[in-house]
């Protein structure tokens, strides 16, 4: 067969979405494509598909409005793109960062998730994950957890890097309340029960 | 089938022993020849070969934290989408049409009339349970790699249900992870 290496094609993948150029219109977000698109690609998408910032693509109502401003002014350059870019992802609280080239990140979400584990038929453990996104010690949370409720507190290891608090009985009410008093910082907005689907704290 | 796929669901990373690794080698260079000379360079004999053991029997082949090819249940080896838009040539190609680009992307099975339509292109050698690579109608890179669940000449006969298995597709679990810690 043929003994000459093929060479490897280098493709060109947006920088926006991550996909290679010419699939930009499929990706999350086409509207935030475009401009790129037209700085990196010309020609893969006709210049008249890319000016009109038509509802064809996925675009969010928000970005829409934002592409409109900026296609307003002429001339593309790129420091405009991820400037406002970046206004459309910041406003929404706790978006998952998507960085340029689709590269994975840890969801940084900051939000406290309590969990329920029964362990015997009447005893349970309340696990508490997600402190340490708050800047919490683990380690002196779940002693003042084990000292307040006088029950037994730990700090277990998760699948993965992830750590958890595990305390044992059913404190979930109360512990709604103890992680704001004791940690300011903690909203109750982003305390999170696990029911089968996630239920808001402040209720 | 890598819909959805992050760092969380490895659950074990080995370094293979180099009679593991020659195997490995040998068995994508049966599956490849295209790949031949360059297995050399994809895959050095010196340097470390880790293999990725994940949920659902999946096992990734990783080189300098790059996953490189991937199987299931020691089926046959596939590359990952990445390693496949540098060398086209080495895999088959299937073409969908335009209409069934988003559903790919989106993970679904690829259904035989998608193949037969026009704009769908069947590459007739194809036997059932094969690695392809799929193509999209007026696209030049690969959209998603599959695995034949029927012969080419099957799909055009019998056109119904299921002809290829969506196994990795772009903007998938596994091309976000275009390297490994």
């Amino acid at each position: 067969m043929a003994a000459e290496k093929p060479a490897p094609v280098r493709v060109l993948y947006c920088g926006v979405c991550g996909l290679p150029a010419e699939y930009c219109e499929f990706g999350h977000d086409f509207e935030r494509c475009k401009p790129w698109l037209r700085a990196h690609a010309p020609g893969v998408y006709p210049e008249d598909l890319l000016a009109s910032s038509s509802s064809g693509g996925v675009a969010g109502d928000k970005d829409v409005d934002k592409v409109g401003e900026r296609l307003q002014g002429v001339g593309i350059s790129a420091a405009d793109g991820p400037s406002s870019a970046g206004d459309a992802s910041g406003s929404k609280q706790g978006e998952v960062k998507r960085l340029p080239g689709g590269k994975i990140k840890k969801k940084d979400k900051q939000e406290v998730v309590i969990e329920k584990i029964v362990r015997n038929k009447r005893k349970c453990v309340t696990v508490v994950k997600g402190l340490e996104l708050f800047g919490v010690k683990l380690s002196d949370a779940s002693k003042k957890l084990g000292k307040k409720f006088a029950t037994g507190a730990s700090v277990v290891k998760g699948p993965t890097e992830k750590e958890q608090i595990d305390v044992q009985g059913d404190i979930s009410y109360d512990i709604v309340e103890f992680i704001t008093d004791t940690w300011p910082d903690v909203p109750e907005s982003a305390i999170f029960f696990i029911e089968d689907g996630r239920k808001v704290a402040a209720s | 089938m890598f819909k959805k796929f992050s760092f969380e669901d490895i659950s074990a990373q080995n370094q293979v022993k180099a009679s593991v690794q020659r195997r490995i080698r040998q068995s994508i260079a049966d599956e490849y020849p295209g790949l031949e000379p360059l297995l050399d360079d994809l895959l050095p004999k010196k340097s470390p070969m880790i293999v990725v053991k994940c949920q659902n029997h999946l096992n990734l082949v990783v080189v300098n934290n790059v996953p490189l090819f991937f199987n299931i249940r020691d089926g046959p080896y596939m590359p990952t989408l990445r390693l496949l838009h540098q060398y086209p040539d080495i895999m088959k190609k299937f073409q969908v049409d335009r209409g069934a680009i988003k559903f790919v992307l989106s993970g679904a099975n690829i259904m035989c009339p998608g193949l037969t339509s026009p704009g769908g292109v069947l590459d007739n050698e194809v036997e059932e349970e094969t690695p392809v690579a799929i193509m999209a109608e007026g696209k030049q890179h690969a959209l998603a790699i599959g695995y034949t669940k029927m012969s080419a000449k099957d799909i055009k006969t019998i056109n119904k249900g299921i002809g290829v298995d969506n196994m990795h597709y772009l903007n998938d679990g596994l091309w976000k992870m275009e390297r490994l810690e």
